[in-house]
C-alpha cells in the first residue's frame, strides 16, 4: 500500500488522560482522507501528533520516511499543516500571510522569488481572495480570513495537506469552492487529510476513519456500507446515512 | 502586487521621515541645555561651551537616540515572541533585576572594600546589567525553558515581583540611596558620556542584526507556535536567541539610562498603525520610532525646567501614552461606524 | 493665707504650664511630669534628646538612630516611617518623638501614648526644637546648648582662611545630580561658613540639575556628601570643571557624611568637617 503518511502505536497523553490509545492508520497517498467522530473522540489529536507537532508515543512515517528523520525545512516542504482556530497576525496583509506559507522554500532572508509571488497568486485566487490582499488581517470576517489561512496552507505546495476544521465560518458556496479545491489537488496526486465534523461534506471524500473515545474505529471508502454503519455506531444511532441524488449525506434520525 | 507596492512605499516613506526627525532632533539636542541656544553660537570661542556641546550634549543626545532604539527593537521583539500587543521589553523581570542590582551596588559602596573594588571595575551599569541578565536566566529557570509562553509570562511576572520585593528592601535599609534611586528608576541621560554611547551602539548594531535574521520566526509565530512548528522554523532554538537578543537590548538600554517606561511598549504600535509589514521591516522601523520618541522626550526632559531636569521616564510616558490614547480613540470611533 | 493660697496654686499651675508644647501638627503636647521613658523616631530627635543629657531617658529608637553610640544598644522598634506599633506600646513609654511625615501618630495617640511630632529642615527649626524637646523633658538647658553649638558653627567659619573663605563650591547629596540649594540645611550651613554655593537660592533647597549646570558654574570645591561614586565615575563633561581638574573634591566617608546631611544638634561638628575639608582642599597648590 501506498501510504502517504502512517501512523503506528500512537498515544498521547494529556496530564493523567489518555486521549489516543494505540492508534494505528495508514492515510493512501493521491487520495483524500477524512477523520470523522463525536466531540472528544480525538481527531484533531490524531492530526497533530501525524504532523509531528504533538509529543506522543508511536512512530510516524512520512512518505516511507519515520518523521523524525526528515530535516525540518524539508518536511515543511512535503507536509503543509492547517491548524484549527489560528489566530493572531492581525497585521499582516493577506498577501503576506499567505505568503508565509513560502518559508519552508525561501532561503532564508532572501526575498521572495518569482515562484513565491506565482505560488501565493494562485493559493489567493483559488480561495477567492486575491481581490483584497492588500487587508489586513484583523479587518477581515471570519469567512474572509479562513480562506486567507487556506490559501497560506495551498502556497506551500506540499505533497501532503493536513487540515483541522477548515470549512470554519465559511458559508456554502465557499464550503463547495473548498471541495472543488480539494478534488483538483488529488487530481494531481496531492494527499489530503482532513478533520471535518460535517458529515456530508465529509462524505464527499475518498476514505473515512471513523474515530471514538480515542481509538479508529473503521477505516473504509466512503460509499461502502460497513463505513457508513459504523459513523452511524459511533453517533448513538442518532443519525441515518443515506444516498440523495448520487451522493451520500448524514441525515438526523428524528 | 501594485497594491502591496504601496504598502512597502509606506513603510519606506516612514523610514524615511524618521530618520530625518533623527537628524532634527540631533541638532536640538546639541542646542537644548542648561544654557540654551548660545552655547551652540559660542562654541567656536569660548573652550567652555564646546565642551558643553561635544561632550555633554551631543553624546547625552546620540545616548537618548540609543536607547529609544534599543528599547524600540526589545519591545518588537517582545510582542512579536508573546504575541501579546501589551508586551513590553521588561517583561522577563529586567527592569526589577536591573533595579536590584543598582540597589545593591549603591548599599555596598564604601561598605567592603572587596565590594567596592569590583564596583568601582564595573560601575553601577555593569551592576544594572548583570542584574537584568539574572533576572532574565532566572525567570528561564523557573519555566524551564523558552517553549511555554504562558510559563515565561508568569515566570517572567513572579521574578519581576520578587526582585522587586528584595529591591525596596534594600533601599528601606538604606534610605540615604533613595534619591539615587529614585533617578535611576525614572530614567535619566545624565550620566551618558562617548564611552556609554559606543557601547549601545555596538549592543544596537548586534541587537538588529539578530533580530532581522530572526525575523522571520517572528512572522511564523504570528500564526500559532503549531503552524509556525509545521513551516520547518525550529521554535527553541530561536526563540532562545530571540530572548537573548531582548535581554541584551533590554539590559544595555537600562543599565546607560535607567528604567524608561513605554518606549519599548508604544513603538512597535506606533508604527503599525502607520503601516502593516512583517517583522524584518517592523524591527527596524520600531526601532527608529523608539529612538525618535525617547530623543524628543529627553530634549524636553533638558529644556522644559532648565536649569533642572525632569526625569525623561516621565514624559515618555506621558507622550507615548497620549498618543496611544489617541489612537485607541479613533479606532473606537471607525468601529462605532464601521462593519 | 491669701498668699499661701497664691503660692500654692503657683506651683501647681506652673509645673502644669511648664511641660507644655505645640507641635508641628499644631497638636498640644501636654505632660504631667517630666517624662522618664523615651521612645525617638527620628535620628535628630535622639540626637537632641542626647544634647540635652537626657540620653538615659530613652528607651527605644529607630532603626537608623546610631548617634550617640549608646542609642545603639537601645532596642529599635523599626523605622520613622514604618515603626513597629506593637513595640513602642510595649515599651510603656512616657512621649513619643518623631516626624511629622510619619502617619502612625494618630494610631498611637489612639492607643493612649502621647505623641510630639517635630521636624528639622533649616537651622532655625534646630534651635526651635531644641527648646520644644527642652520644655518637654522639663530641662531648662536647651538655650545653652543652643549656644554651644552655635558658638561652634562661628568657630568653624572663624577657622577658615581668607582664601579658603572665598571660594565657590557645589554640594551634591545624591547622585542624579541632586545638589543642595542655598535654602537647604546644609546650604545654610556653607553660607554661616562664608563661602558661595554655585546653587543659588531660586532652585529651591534640593534641585536635581543638569549635570552642564555645574560645568557652566565652576565651582573651585566639590563635596560629596553620600557614598554615589561620583568621585570615581564622574558624569561626562566634568573634566573641566577646576575643581575636578585640580582635585579639590571633598569625599566625606559614610560616618562624617551622615553627620553633615542630619539636620540636627551636630550641626557644629558639621560645619567643622566642611571647614576643615574646604581648607584642606583649597590649601594644596594646583597640580
Amino acid at each position: 500500500m501506498n501510504a502517504a503518511l502512517q501512523g503506528q502505536g500512537i498515544a498521547v497523553r494529556f496530564g493523567a488522560t489518555e486521549v489516543l490509545h494505540d492508534v494505528s492508520v495508514a492515510l493512501p497517498r493521491g487520495r483524500w482522507t477524512s477523520i470523522v467522530g463525536p466531540n472528544g473522540a480525538g481527531k484533531s489529536t490524531l492530526l497533530k501528533a501525524l504532523a509531528g507537532l504533538l509529543p506522543h508515543a508511536g512512530s510516524v512515517q512520512l512518505l516511507g520516511r519515520p518523521l523524525a528523520d526528515w530535516p525540518a525545512r524539508e518536511r515543511a516542504r512535503q507536509l503543509a499543516w492547517l491548524g484549527q482556530n489560528e489566530h493572531g497576525a492581525d497585521d499582516l496583509t493577506a498577501y503576506d500571510v499567505a505568503m508565509l506559507g513560502r518559508l519552508p522554500h525561501q532561503p532564508w532572508l532572501s526575498p521572495p522569488g518569482a515562484d513565491d509571488h506565482a505560488a501565493v497568486e494562485r493559493a489567493l485566487r483559488a480561495t477567492q481572495a486575491w481581490d483584497w490582499r492588500a487587508r489586513p488581517l484583523g479587518q477581515l470576517s471570519g469567512g474572509e480570513r479562513q480562506r486567507v489561512l487556506l490559501a497560506r496552507a495551498l502556497a506551500v505546495q506540499a505533497e501532503v495537506l493536513l487540515m483541522d476544521e477548515p470549512l470554519a465560518n465559511l458559508d456554502p458556496p465557499h464550503q463547495v469552492d473548498w471541495l472543488l479545491l480539494v478534488r483538483e489537488l488529488v487530481k494531481n496526486g496531492k494527499t489530503v487529510v482532513s478533520v471535518l465534523h460535517e458529515l456530508s461534506l465529509a462524505l464527499q471524500a475518498d476514505e473515512l476513519v471513523v474515530m471514538a473515545a480515542g481509538r479508529v474505529v473503521h477505516h473504509g471508502a466512503c460509499g461502502e456500507a460497513a463505513t457508513h454503519r459504523a459513523l452511524e455506531r459511533v453517533f448513538d444511532g442518532r443519525i441515518h446515512i443515506q444516498q440523495v441524488a448520487g451522493q451520500w449525506l448524514s441525515l438526523p434520525k428524528l | 502586487m501594485n497594491a502591496m507596492a504601496a504598502y512597502h512605499r509606506k513603510a519606506l516613506l516612514l523610514g524615511l521621515a524618521l530618520l530625518l526627525a533623527s537628524a532634527a532632533l540631533l541638532l536640538l539636542g546639541a542646542s537644548v541645555g542648561s544654557t540654551g541656544f548660545e552655547s551652540v553660537l559660542r562654541m567656536g570661542q569660548d573652550a567652555m561651551a564646546w565642551q558643553i556641546v561635544s561632550e555633554i550634549r551631543l553624546p547625552r543626545t546620540v545616548g537618548a537616540w540609543l536607547a529609544g532604539a534599543l528599547l524600540g527593537l526589545a519591545g518588537a521583539v517582545a510582542q512579536g515572541l508573546f504575541r501579546n500587543p501589551l508586551a513590553d521589553p521588561y517583561l522577563l523581570g529586567s527592569a526589577s533585576g536591573a533595579t536590584l542590582g543598582v540597589a545593591t551596588a549603591m548599599a555596598l559602596f564604601g561598605v567592603s572594600p572587596l565590594a567596592t573594588h569590583w564596583l568601582v571595575r564595573i560601575g553601577f551599569t555593569g551592576a544594572a546589567f548583570v542584574g537584568a541578565v539574572v533576572a532574565v536566566l532566572l525567570t528561564l529557570l523557573l519555566a524551564k525553558g523558552v517553549q511555554h509562553t504562558l510559563r515565561l509570562l508568569l515566570a517572567g511576572v513572579i521574578v519581576g515581583v520578587v526582585l522587586g520585593a528584595f529591591s525596596s528592601l534594600t533601599l528601606l535599609l538604606n534610605p540615604d540611596i533613595l534619591q539615587a534611586m529614585q533617578s535611576f528608576m525614572l530614567g535619566s541621560t545624565a550620566f551618558v558620556g562617548w564611552s556609554a554611547a559606543g557601547v549601545m551602539a555596538a549592543a544596537l548594531a548586534l541587537c538588529l542584526l539578530a533580530g532581522w535574521l530572526l525575523s522571520p520566526v517572528l512572522d511564523g509565530l504570528a500564526l500559532g507556535e503549531a503552524t509556525a512548528t509545521s513551516l520547518g522554523l525550529r521554535l527553541p532554538q530561536m526563540r532562545a536567541a530571540l530572548i537573548a537578543v531582548l535581554a541584551l537590548a533590554t539590559g544595555t538600554a537600562v543599565a546607560q539610562t535607567g528604567l524608561i517606561a513605554f518606549v519599548g511598549l508604544a513603538a512597535p504600535h506606533l508604527v503599525r498603525s502607520v503601516v502593516k509589514t512583517t517583522h524584518g521591516r517592523l524591527i527596524l522601523l520600531s526601532s527608529l520610532l523608539g529612538a525618535v520618541l525617547l530623543t524628543a522626550a529627553d530634549l524636553l526632559a533638558r529644556w522644559l525646567v532648565a536649569p533642572q531636569e525632569l526625569p525623561v521616564g516621565v514624559l515618555t510616558a506621558v507622550l507615548g501614552g497620549s498618543y496611544l490614547l489617541w489612537l485607541m480613540h479613533r479606532a473606537t470611533a471607525h468601529e462605532g461606524g464601521g462593519r | 493665707m491669701k498668699r499661701l493660697w497664691f503660692c500654692l496654686l503657683l506651683t501647681l499651675w506652673l509645673p502644669a504650664q511648664a511641660l507644655q508644647i505645640t507641635d508641628e501638627r499644631g497638636v498640644q503636647v501636654r505632660l504631667a511630669a517630666p517624662p522618664q521613658r523615651i521612645v525617638s523616631l527620628l535620628p535628630s530627635l535622639t540626637e537632641t534628646v542626647c544634647a540635652l543629657d537626657a540620653c538615659h531617658r530613652l528607651v527605644g529608637v529607630d532603626r537608623y538612630s546610631n548617634h550617640p553610640a549608646q542609642v545603639r544598644t537601645l532596642p529599635q522598634v523599626g523605622g520613622g516611617l514604618d515603626p513597629n506599633i506593637e513595640a513602642i506600646v510595649a515599651l510603656k513609654p512616657d512621649l513619643v518623638l518623631m516626624s511629622m511625615s510619619s502617619r502612625a501618630a494618630e494610631r498611637l495617640e489612639a492607643l493612649g501614648l502621647k505623641v510630639a511630632a517635630l521636624d528639622t529642615k533649616t537651622h532655625a527649626d534646630v534651635r526651635r526644637v531644641l527648646e520644644k524637646v527642652g520644655t518637654l523633658l522639663g530641662v531648662n538647658d536647651a538655650q545653652r546648648v543652643w549656644r554651644t553649638i552655635d558658638a561652634g558653627v562661628s568657630a568653624a567659619a572663624q577657622s577658615l582662611s581668607a582664601k579658603a573663605r572665598n571660594t565657590r563650591v557645589y554640594f551634591e547629596v545624591s547622585r542624579g545630580p541632586y545638589a543642595a540649594g542655598e535654602t537647604s540645611f546644609i546650604g545654610e550651613t556653607l553660607t554661616r561658613l562664608g563661602v558661595k554655593n554655585v546653587v543659588p537660592a531660586s532652585l529651591g533647597p534640593f534641585p536635581k540639575l543638569n549635570p552642564e549646570y555645574v560645568v557652566r558654574a565652576n565651582p573651585d570645591v566639590i563635596m560629596i556628601g553620600n557614598r554615589s561614586m561620583q568621585a570615581m565615575v564622574p558624569y561626562p563633561g566634568w573634566q573641566s570643571i577646576k575643581a575636578v581638574r585640580e582635585q579639590r573634591i571633598c569625599v566625606f566617608p559614610n560616618d562624617d557624611a551622615e553627620t553633615i546631611v542630619r539636620p540636627g544638634p551636630r550641626m557644629a561638628e558639621a560645619a567643622r568637617l566642611m571647614a576643615r575639608c574646604l581648607e584642606e582642599k583649597t590649601g594644596e597648590k594646583p597640580r
